[in-house]
């Protein structure tokens, strides 16, 4: 089942790299323009659950990576052992200087949450998102707290060591 | 009864009978609250120690912070601290609450809760065992005795500073000040 799966994708996708990493999951990696073509096949090939849609800052390559987490609560994928939960990790990336992405929540209505926090932690822009407000933090900060940029331990000597003590004049 | 407390009961009822019924608020914002319900259940029963859980701020006298604090979890600490009755007593559980614990370069957590709101007691470790509760609660019963437990006493009396502090962490708070602030801090509706 997996084997005619990557087949179909790599029949109908051009770019697109596919690796078996051990059973029961596909890395998929992809150009960013295919992502939401990939993403409305794959849907339609039956895995109708997005799980989770994460992002890494690789600073040295210059560039962003968003994973797409797709699993399938109705496919029985591995015929052998009856096992379900084949996931399909769909990997695009997205250079650093343009942060922009389009959104998914016309696929998949709740990725909305998870582009939110991506946007508010990473920065990352999803076009046609129509409600990226601020999901966790409370500060303004000037470089998005999870990008590799970001100094923690400057940023907390800043601002949080910064605030005098009340009781106790030395620290 | 003890009688060995017999003077202090005739001396300082209320003080007495305000000690040994210690309501406790937990405000479960981190890991801490895994350790909160079997000592207030049947495993550990802090009833024992006069300490039983309650469901609003305004029935208690005793709150526990257990966990670390986010910037946002301490605009929730403020306003619950806040509504709670006189005489009211804090503790702090767990070293997130003391100096940041593993959070201490964290870009969201709040370290050293004590420049926020005044804080009785401390029980440090991560995590405390839930004895390390009840050996806090006897703690805190000497020092009611001895008055010093008097957070309460110290938030009216320094409350600009920690005013002042809230508003560094938070920025404009969208609360009225529980006590008066005088003019030379700015930024605040009297």
């Amino acid at each position: 089942m997996n084997k005619s799966l990557k087949e179909k994708l790599e029949s109908t996708f051009k770019d697109i790299r596919i690796t078996i990493p051990e059973d029961s999951r596909i890395a998929v990696s992809a150009e960013s323009d295919n992502v939401l073509a990939i993403l409305r096949f794959l849907k339609d090939a039956g895995f109708d659950h997005l799980a989770l849609i994460s992002a890494v800052d690789w600073i040295e390559d210059d560039c962003f990576e968003l994973c797409f987490i797709l699993t399938s609560y109705e496919r029985d994928d591995d015929e052998v052992t009856g096992r379900q939960g084949l996931h399909i990790i769909l990997k695009t990336r997205i250079p650093r200087e343009k942060p922009q992405f389009k959104t998914t929540t016309g696929i998949f209505p709740n990725a909305e949450p998870y582009e939110r926090e991506i946007h508010e932690l990473f920065g990352i822009n999803f076009e046609g998102h129509n409600r990226l407000t601020p999901l966790l933090l409370e500060r303004d900060y000037k470089i998005p707290p999870f990008r590799k940029d970001f100094d923690t331990r400057k940023y907390v000597e800043e601002v949080f060591d910064k605030i005098p003590s009340v009781e106790n004049k030395d620290k | 009864m003890d009688r060995n407390q017999i003077t202090k009961w005739l001396k300082a009822p209320a003080k007495m009978a305000n000690k040994y019924s210690l309501h406790a608020i937990y405000f479960c914002t981190g890991c801490g609250i895994i350790e909160v319900p079997p000592v207030i259940t049947a495993r550990w029963d802090a009833e024992r120690f006069g300490v039983i859980p309650v469901a609003t701020p305004r029935q208690a006298n005793l709150f526990l912070i257990t966990g670390y604090v986010s910037v946002k979890t301490l605009r929730a600490i403020i306003r619950t601290y806040e509504q709670m009755y006189e005489p009211k007593y804090t503790v702090g559980f767990g070293s997130c609450p003391v100096n940041g614990g593993m959070y201490w370069d964290s870009y969201n957590t709040i370290k050293h809760l004590d420049k926020y709101i005044p804080i009785d007691g401390w029980i440090a470790g991560c995590m405390p065992r839930p004895e390390a509760i009840f050996i806090a609660v006897t703690h805190l019963w000497t020092l009611i005795d001895k008055e010093m437990a008097n957070g309460y006493i110290r938030y009216r009396e320094k409350y600009k500073s920690y005013r002042r502090n809230q508003e560094l962490a938070l920025g404009k708070l969208d609360w009225p000040p529980l006590y008066p602030v005088s003019d030379e801090h700015q930024g605040n509706e009297q």
